[in-house]
């Protein structure tokens, strides 16, 4: 071995056990790295997910919640049913964003693996509970993809239809080229809907006799108006019929009064007169009186009576006017 | 070096050197074979590590790993980053960033980094190994050696292949460990806050099966790296100018034995 290294480094044992000790120290610490970059030290919940095709999803891919990773697929196999289990580890700080209404979907697009991903409508909701089973929608681009040019060729004939020489939609918009031309025409809108000129200028004429019987209403209300403001005039303005009503009303109390006075002193008479029946000749001069002050009395109401009535609106001309 | 001596060619010459050759490589394969298990058992056997063989082993480990190892990290260092910036701003370019680290996490630490220190060790030291035993082998020294009651497979020949084998160990996991660091830094900088996607990331492309391919891949590098050299300078005949010739075959067998391989777990682990 002297002639290999005729001058052996110094410390030479030393240095090839540091470096083994290196090595042995790098290898343990990054096999602890890669057992906590794939969470063997968390503590997880069993979430399984039941899909038609798990396809794309291979173990140790992530299933997302709003982009950030919550949970780890371990172990996908193929259920009793038919169906793919894909059976997820949640760590359990990673729990809350799984909730019982918590939708997961599937989705593979054209570039990328695919993608496990859950929606949280409500985080009030329970929370998710250990070893749950969630079916999983799919999302698939590529699988949608013959279902989508079937709907587009239903819609591509549906449109050829649609674009036929006799479609309905043609027919509609040959009617609405009509009805268009009608609107243009000379009445317009009227021809459109009425369908010919003829009846829209009977429709416009009717119109015209409106307005005319409208202007004529609008003088006629006018004069109304003026009449009303006179009849209130002559009813309760000043001297109209309410003051000479109330003071006609002032005179007959007065009269009144006057009435039951004599008729108290014709009550009076009248005791005298039974109080002197015997001596009915002593008392004709006392009655001739009587009778001239009741027949006065009863011409003062009459005239009163008559002046009421003259002042009444609605009185009645008894008389006859000579021309 | 004495020059070879010019021989007119004939088809039957060539023909009877090409059947040898196709009748001599597997047996050449076998001897490689036989030697790292032997490597292996003394290896594996306390009894063996007296103090000479333990002198020899640390000598061959300080000449194999140590001296390379700062060259060979930076190497990797700035080929690591250079790597990483291409695929990042590719990916960025069309819209898949997100891959960006896994891929190059992929190519350069499982991939790259064990290839490039086993064609680095292999260059380095195989190639010196096989010239120097060569040299013995056709002057004799090793029975030379037994003569004076040493035994050279213990005490020279064994400690060049675990010098070897730690060497390409050494190389590709503190490399690989330093291309991580710089693959972090290459994608975002010194911000600590990429370090969770980043671990989890490096996690996924870290699985059992990748783990333990990168593992055993390194090991094997390692194997032909100590072995395949060593044999082929055993198994030239003793003329001076056959040295030259033991290198070449045991280059051009190593250079096989480490495409091999790394097709092997690529097409095991990709295919």
């Amino acid at each position: 071995m002297a002639e290999s290294f005729p001058q052996a480094p110094r410390h030479v044992e030393l240095k090839a056990l540091a470096l083994l000790a290196l090595v042995v120290l790098l290898v343990a610490g990054f096999a602890l790295y890669v057992l906590y970059s794939r969470g063997a030290f968390e503590e997880t919940q069993q979430l399984y997910l039941m899909a038609d095709n798990s396809e794309g999803v291979s173990v140790g891919a992530d299933l997302t919640f709003s982009g950030f990773p919550v949970g780890r697929v371990q172990r996908i196999e193929l259920a009793q049913n038919g169906q793919a289990r894909i059976v997820i580890d949640v760590p359990q700080k990673d729990t809350r964003w799984l909730r019982s209404t918590t939708v997961f979907t599937l989705e593979r697009g054209l570039v990328g693996s695919a993608r496990l991903r859950a929606f949280t409508g409500n985080l009030d909701d329970p929370p998710l509970p250990d070893g749950a089973v969630r079916p999983v929608l799919r999302g698939d681009t590529t699988d949608e993809m013959p279902a989508l040019i079937a709907s587009l060729k239903r819609v591509l004939d549906n449109l050829d239809r649609m674009t036929g020489r006799d479609s309905d939609l043609n027919t509609s918009l040959a009617a609405m080229r009509t009805m268009a031309e009608r609107l243009g025409g000379r009445y317009g809108a009227l021809t459109a809907l009425l369908g010919s000129e003829e009846e829209a200028k009977k429709v416009v004429a009717a119109i015209d006799r409106a307005n005319t019987l409208l202007g004529s209403l609008d003088e006629l209300s006018k004069k109304a108006g003026h009449t009303l403001d006179q009849a209130d005039a002559r009813v309760f303005g000043a001297g109209g019929v309410v003051d000479e009503t109330q003071k006609a009303v002032a005179q007959l109390n007065a009269a009144l009064a006057d009435a039951r006075d004599t008729l108290k002193k014709a009550d009076a008479v009248l005791a005298e007169a039974q109080k002197t029946a015997a001596n009915t000749s002593a008392a004709t001069e006392d009655l001739g009186a009587l009778r001239a002050q009741i027949e006065a009395s009863l011409r003062k109401l009459s005239a009163l009576i008559d002046e009421v009535n003259r002042k009444w609106p609605f009185q009645r001309d008894t008389g006859v006017n000579l021309p | 070096m004495r020059p070879m001596p010019q021989q007119p060619y004939s088809l039957t010459r060539g023909l009877a050197g090409l059947g040898g050759a196709l009748i001599e490589e597997p047996a050449s394969w076998l001897r490689v074979l036989r030697f790292a298990a032997v490597a292996l058992v003394i290896a594996a056997s306390p009894s063996a590590w007296d103090r000479t063989m333990r002198r020899a082993t640390a000598e061959q480990i300080h000449f194999s790993a140590w001296q390379p190892l700062p060259g060979f990290a930076l190497v990797v260092s700035l080929l690591g980053y250079v790597l990483i910036r291409i695929v990042e701003s590719t990916a960025h370019a069309y819209g898949l960033s997100q891959y960006a680290l896994g891929l190059s996490t992929r190519v350069l630490l499982l991939e790259l980094i064990p290839l490039l220190a086993a064609l680095f060790v292999a260059l380095r030291s195989g190639a010196a190994i096989s010239t120097e035993v060569a040299l013995r082998h056709i002057r004799g020294d090793f029975e030379t050696l037994v003569r004076a009651g040493q035994d050279p497979l213990r005490h020279d020949l064994v400690p060049r292949a675990i010098g070897a084998v730690v060497a390409v160990l050494a190389l590709a996991w503190l490399s690989s460990a330093l291309a991580l660091v710089i693959a972090y830094v290459a994608l975002y900088g010194f911000s600590p806050w990429a370090l969770d996607g980043f671990v989890r990331i490096t996690g996924q492309v870290f699985g059992p099966v990748a783990m333990a391919g990168y593992a055993l891949k390194t090991l094997l590098f390692g194997a032909a790296v100590a072995s395949i050299p060593i044999t082929a300078a055993l198994g030239v005949p003793r003329q001076t100018e056959m040295a030259p010739i033991a290198v070449l075959r045991g280059m051009v067998r190593l250079g096989i034995a480490l495409a091999v391989i790394e097709g092997g777990f690529l097409a095991v682990l990709y295919a």
